[in-house]
């Protein structure tokens, strides 16, 4: 038994090999990079490097727009799906939402920005329309694609149908007799929501969440398409930094994309301990 | 259009409560459904205005009619054509690498590493919180030309290398698709049976478990296939002819042009995910077929 | 007074007729079992009776007060599904408080509350066990006592039993009937299963396409069946077809034999539909060969033919009669009283 696994492990190798090299081991790399001095040895500089204040307002500012686009995307994704799953929409409809959602959660990217400049952009359809036929012109009125709110309504593109094609299996899973059970319990619709179905849904949103917010966070080409390098987000920053060394300090390169690891990472760590006192429940 | 037909069916319901002689004890059904309507209304124009707004732009070019200029523009452009044909090569490479590295990874896993698989999915399921922009970052300076692989010193290597990222980037959605296609049949017993016949791994792997796992490999590989045609990041900071970097040039030099590329970037995304959705449906007709 | 009444209950999913003109009257503290096979419309009937389901037209009443048109939550009903239908994220006393704590019962109350209906159960000691940690059985136990704590004014059982094991099945339907008297709660119980039905009924609804065929006491049921699909339902039934010789002393031709029933019948041909243990082993009669024994304890299985008709019949395990051998040629004898007979097209 214990012969035939020592060999066993043998099936995975090239796998193993594939993760190592292209995926764990440039990311170590940065990683210690980011702990280097250019001569070789270890200081904390770059990573005190990031403390400043324009690298450190690119950092709130990413990271403020990628939880703001991914609460929305939560929020906005599971009302369609909840609609789509439970609110007595006809059925025939899923199938051209759920195609829908495939499609839109991949269009990303340069086309994506193309697409929301020629809606709302200076002179997008939508702006157009607003300021011809009902007199509103969102410019005026401080609105601009270039900037927080623009940058997280494009990016609701693909968060919203990422969020559907997520948490519609999980819908699907609520089982109708525990609505049923709640209902002839006394229990009100309200009610359900809040003791049964959100609670057992409680670790996907989390999940979800985590996921669309490591999504936006990393996203470059969107925000670059979109606002070229006016919006010092860090991915774009770091995009700069390997480009064309703006910082004027390559290591500093290494400690932003550390950085970027952090953010991602802690927020998986926060899911993953919210999930396990979530699921207590669970097996 | 779908608010007339939702006010339309309220009608016809209410003409049937008005036959049963009064109200449905769940009158909660009516209120939930009007709210229904509203999510996906207002989820439905927040989609469809910036498709019609890029379609419309698109025609723009000339002044003061529609035309198709702006696509012929397009097309037309001998860099449009390279760099599309550079990515459609790069996406077929990265499918086939793709599979032969995954299939037969999780297909192991099943049969003989059940204990591995946790440590398998996490490392598939890396690149999802990795950035890939930290993760080329990497490439860049781990295989640069003083290096132990010096892959980014010549142009091939520099397109392996993408190629590569291309597949790590495409790896959290083909190890699940294909992992769950593989859920579905018994490998085990499958294997076991195919052995006792005396069939070699290559023809239990290419005539067993391929064909059965057929709709997942292509789910995947439609997938990998939309991603990868408009992929920026990497193959910007690699310098390779890619479309995605096309693209951005393009949308920083021209007004109307990228317009229309994005009608098009649309098309092929919803040509991959349409594919995507009838192999799922015909495998899954198939199977229930037998 | 009969406390629940429904009265004319008709459901029609589009143009399908679920249930048609349903009556049914169950007394305060009755134990009622819809019996039928899947498609039949007991559950759309318990459905309706829960508020999950208005019915087409038709009226619900319970204590007097018409129900019809009621939310299922303004019913004060408790159901019991097939499935358990535990709340996985709470635990066993947290369920079992639920429907408390929805009408706003202060937890000093509803704590006591939520012990009693442990103890009733047999299950004291698992209330801080969640749903998964529990078997079947125990699981359902659960979802009894989840029903019963709001003290409803009903009970309403779905199929309850029907995902258990054989064992579990009996000793848990011996508890419900136990806990129903007990409270002495008016019941509904949903089942396929004319076994269940039997034992713990006080009355049972026998339904087949959307109608009650017959609404009885279940030894009625079974003994004066009042149509030829509960007959055919409830029990073995075995078919015979015979021709009458003298239609005035019932002399009669079975296969290859005659008999005498001693009662006037039908002239020509005849359909006898007797239980299994209407026959008995004799030294004359009707001459049939066996073809099966089935030993089960106190009884013995038999299966015979006649001719090319097959019947069975049980014996009991150490009776007078030697247990006949597979193969061997016998003859049995019918006790009139017992049969069903219909004229044959």
């Amino acid at each position: 038994m214990s012969q035939k696994f020592g060999w066993n492990w043998l099936g995975v190798v090239p796998f193993l090999a594939f993760a190592l090299l292209f995926l764990m081991l440039p990311t170590m790399n940065i990683v210690i990079g980011a702990f280097r001095t250019p001569g070789g040895g270890f200081t904390l500089a770059n990573v005190q490097g990031l403390f400043s204040p324009r690298i450190m307002s690119s950092f709130i500012l990413s990271i403020q727009i990628s939880a703001a686009s991914a609460l929305l995307g939560c929020l906005i994704g599971f009302a369609i799906a909840a609609a789509m799953v439970h609110g007595g929409l006809p059925k025939w409809l899923r199938g051209p939402i759920t195609t829908f959602s495939g499609v839109a959660s991949n269009f990303a990217g340069v086309p994506l920005a193309f697409a929301f400049i020629a809606t709302l952009g200076r002179v997008g359809l939508v702006t157009m329309l607003l300021r011809d036929w009902f007199g509103i012109n969102i410019y005026a009125m401080g609105f601009n694609l270039l900037s927080f709110w623009g940058l997280t309504l494009t990016y609701l593109f693909f968060q919203i149908p990422l969020m559907v094609l997520i948490i519609t299996p999980a819908l699907d899973g609520l089982k109708k007799e525990w609505r049923e059970a709640a209902e002839v319990l006394g229990a009100s619709g309200w009610q359900y929501w809040r003791m049964v179905a959100l609670p057992v849904l409680f670790p996907s949103l989390l999940g979800t969440f985590a996921l669309l917010f490591a999504n936006s966070f990393g996203a470059i080409a969107t925000a670059y398409a979109l606002t070229g390098s006016t919006l010092s987000i860090v991915p774009i920053m770091l995009y700069a930094q390997i480009r064309g060394d703006v910082l004027q300090d390559p290591h500093l390169g290494y400690a932003m994309a550390f950085g970027m690891i952090v953010v991602t990472g802690a927020a998986n760590l926060v899911y993953i301990i919210l999930r396990t006192r979530a699921e207590r429940w669970m097996r | 259009m779908s608010f007339l037909l939702s006010t339309l069916r309220r009608r016809l319901s209410l003409k049937r409560l008005q036959r049963r002689g009064g109200p449905r004890p769940k009158s909660g059904n009516g209120f939930r459904r009007f709210w229904s309507w509203t999510a996906l209304i207002v989820g439905g124009l927040y989609f469809f205005l910036p498709l019609i707004g890029t379609l419309e732009f698109s025609l723009r070019m000339r002044r003061g009619e529609y035309s198709l200029d702006a696509y012929r523009s397009v097309l037309e452009d001998p860099r449009f054509q390279q760099t599309l044909g550079y990515s459609v090569i790069m996406a077929l490479a990265t499918i086939v690498v793709g599979i032969l590295i995954v299939v037969p990874t999780a297909y192991w896993v099943r049969l003989r590493l059940p204990r591995w698989r946790p440590v398998i999915e996490f490392i598939t399921l890396l690149p999802l919180v990795i950035p890939a922009i930290v993760v080329v970052f990497g490439y860049i300076r781990l295989f640069n030309t003083s290096s132990f692989l010096p892959m980014t010193g010549t142009t091939m290597g520099t397109n392996i290398l993408l190629m590569f990222g291309y597949v790590m980037l495409a790896l959290p959605y083909t190890y699940r698709a294909v992992d769950t296609g593989l859920s579905t049949i018994d490998v085990r017993s499958l294997t076991e049976a195919a052995q006792s016949l005396g069939a070699s791994w290559v023809t239990i792997i290419g005539r067993l478990i391929l064909p059965n796992v057929f709709g997942a490999v292509m789910s995947g590989a439609f997938l990998s296939f939309a991603i990868v045609i408009g992929e920026f990041t990497m193959a910007s900071l690699l310098n390779r002819p890619a479309f995605g970097p096309y693209m951005q040039i393009l949308g920083a030099n021209r007004a109307y042009e990228p317009a229309a590329l994005a009608v098009i970037a649309f098309a092929i995304t919803w040509a991959c995910m349409g594919l995507l959705s009838l192999v799922t449906r015909i495998t899954r007709v198939g199977r229930a077929g037998k | 007074m009969s406390f629940l009444e429904l009265q004319n209950l008709e459901k029609s999913f589009g143009d399908t007729r679920v249930v048609k003109d349903f009556n049914l009257n169950v007394a305060k503290g009755e134990f009622i079992s819809l019996l039928g096979p899947s498609g039949c419309g007991k559950t759309t009937v318990l459905r309706m009776v829960a508020g999950f389901e208005a019915p087409t037209s038709g009226r619900i009443s319970v204590d007097g007060k018409d129900i019809t048109r009621l939310r299922a939550n303004q019913r004060n009903v408790g159901m019991v599904f097939q499935s358990y239908a535990l709340f996985p994220n709470l635990t066993v006393a947290q369920n079992v408080g639920f429907g408390l704590k929805v009408a706003g019962v202060p937890k000093s109350e509803r704590n006591p509350r939520i012990a009693d209906m442990l103890a009733l159960i047999g299950l004291p000691d698992l209330g801080d066990r969640y749903p998964w940690q529990l078997s079947g059985g125990q699981q359902q136990r659960v979802a009894l006592a989840r029903a019963l704590a709001p003290k409803p004014q009903m009970l309403l059982l779905d199929e309850p039993l029907s995902a258990l094991d054989a064992k579990v099945r009996v000793s848990l339907r011996n508890q419900i009937r136990e806990i129903q008297q007990q409270l002495g709660i008016t019941t509904i119980f949903v089942t396929h299963d004319q076994e269940e039905a039997m034992a713990i009924s006080d009355r049972i609804v026998v339904m087949h396409q959307g109608v009650a065929d017959q609404i009885a006491a279940p030894q009625d049921i079974y003994n004066r069946p009042s149509t030829e699909f509960v007959a055919g339902f409830v029990g073995t039934l075995n078919r015979l077809t015979a021709d009458v010789l003298d239609p005035e002393t019932g002399h009669i031709r079975i296969g290859g034999s005659e008999i005498t029933l001693g009662q006037p019948l039908p002239a020509g041909r005849v359909t006898l539909s007797a239980r299994p243990e209407a026959f008995r082993l004799a030294a004359t009669g009707i001459a049939a060969q066996v073809t099966k024994v089935e030993f089960l304890g106190a009884l013995i299985s038999v299966a015979a033919q006649i001719d090319d008709t097959p019947v069975s019949f049980v014996l009991f395990n150490g009776g007078d009669d030697p247990v006949p051998e597979p193969g061997s040629r016998i003859h049995l004898q019918i006790a009139p009283s017992r049969l069903l007979i219909k004229q044959a097209a």
